[in-house]
């Protein structure tokens, strides 16, 4: 079974390399898509195993992870796992992502950092906004409350459900909205605890998930088609 | 009065752009109809004020006036809103674009590989 990991990246010049070969222990290959960097993430990047593209402007991470997705199908991949670049997702994690997926009881595999794994060093003002984005989820978006995270950047999919989840989001937003296809597609999903962990630099990125930014794109992309 | 000249020969005006730019498939054919409906509007309520008064008293509204502001504020919020969407979707179109340009680099790195 050919696994793929799918980075997105922006400015991650300085962490990328430790944080792919760490993940290459665990994936068959990796496609870093950087997000048009201001840095030399790219050039940091390019290692064995790792095919590298490059958005010519920074489009946000949901592009990013679309471009990504798209060039994992066409190297042929049959498990795509999405993962973070700045060092946050704990590499261990991804064979108890990949095992439902492999023994063919799921179709989606989420992380979920609220199922007994606590999160090291997330800030409680980050803490009580995800506990709000999932009161929203459910109320506005009309995604079960049974999914315990709403912004897990940590998951994987078939090729198939890969192809099934067509996200529009270009920003932070496609977590909201790749939940919403997910619970709604009749694709099988399950959610499993990951551990995952902010440090001072993760912590200090210049972009960073607003909760606002977020909730407006939701609401016009209702309108977009 | 000579406000109300100048209000008529705006509306006219503006009604005379409207129907231009459909002729040059600008825009279409339900948009030149929501214009003109405004333009038309404005230029009837420019030379029978009164009418205000009259619409002012089926709304519930005090004056004639104030039902002009309330609804210009309406049609403001759904303009603005109008172009949020289309730079929405102008977004996604350079997005789409991006996206295309940087698999391309994929699939000409697989016709290296291969050759």
């Amino acid at each position: 079974m050919k696994v793929i990991g799918v980075v997105p990246a922006f400015n991650e010049e300085k962490r990328i390399t430790d944080v792919l070969r760490a993940y290459l222990a665990y994936v068959d290959e990796i496609v870093v898509v950087d997000d048009g960097s201001n840095d030399k993430t790219a050039e940091a990047a390019k290692i064995e195993k790792v095919n590298v593209l490059r958005h010519a402007v920074n489009r946000g991470q949901g592009a990013a992870l679309r471009t990504g997705t798209t060039a994992a199908l066409e190297l042929g991949a049959e498990v795509i796992v999405h993962l973070d670049a700045d060092g946050q997702h704990n590499p261990k994690n991804i064979p108890e992502l990949i095992k439902p997926l492999a023994e063919g009881q799921a179709d989606v595999v989420m992380g979920s950092r609220f199922m007994n794994l606590e999160p090291s060093g997330m800030p409680l003002t980050r803490y009580w906004l995800l506990k709000a984005a999932r009161v929203f989820n459910t109320m506005a978006l009309g995604i079960p409350k049974t999914v315990t995270d709403p912004q897990c950047g940590l998951r994987a999919m078939t090729a198939k459900a890969a192809r099934t989840l067509d996200f529009k989001q270009d920003g932070f937003a496609h977590a909201s909205e790749l939940l919403r296809l997910i619970t709604r597609s009749g694709l099988r999903w399950r959610e499993i605890p990951v551990s995952i962990s902010y440090s001072q630099e993760s912590l200090g990125k210049k972009v960073r998930p607003d909760a606002l930014r977020i909730v407006w794109h939701l609401f016009i992309g209702v309108f977009t088609k | 009065m000579l406000i109300q000249i100048l209000l008529v020969l705006g509306f006219v005006l503006a009604l005379w752009i409207t129907w231009k730019r459909y002729r040059q498939n600008v825009i279409t054919l339900i948009e030149a109809l929501g214009w003109s409906i405004l333009w038309v509007g404005g230029g009837v309520i420019s030379l029978l004020p009164k009418l205000t008064e009259y619409l002012a008293a089926i709304f519930g509204v005090g004056r004639g006036v104030d039902l002009i502001l309330y609804a210009a504020v309406a049609i403001q919020f759904f303009l603005i809103f109008k172009l949020f969407v289309s730079h929405e979707k102008t977004e996604r179109l350079l997005t789409k674009l991006v996206q295309q340009q940087s698999l391309s680099e994929l699939n000409s790195k697989d016709k290296e590989s291969s050759s």
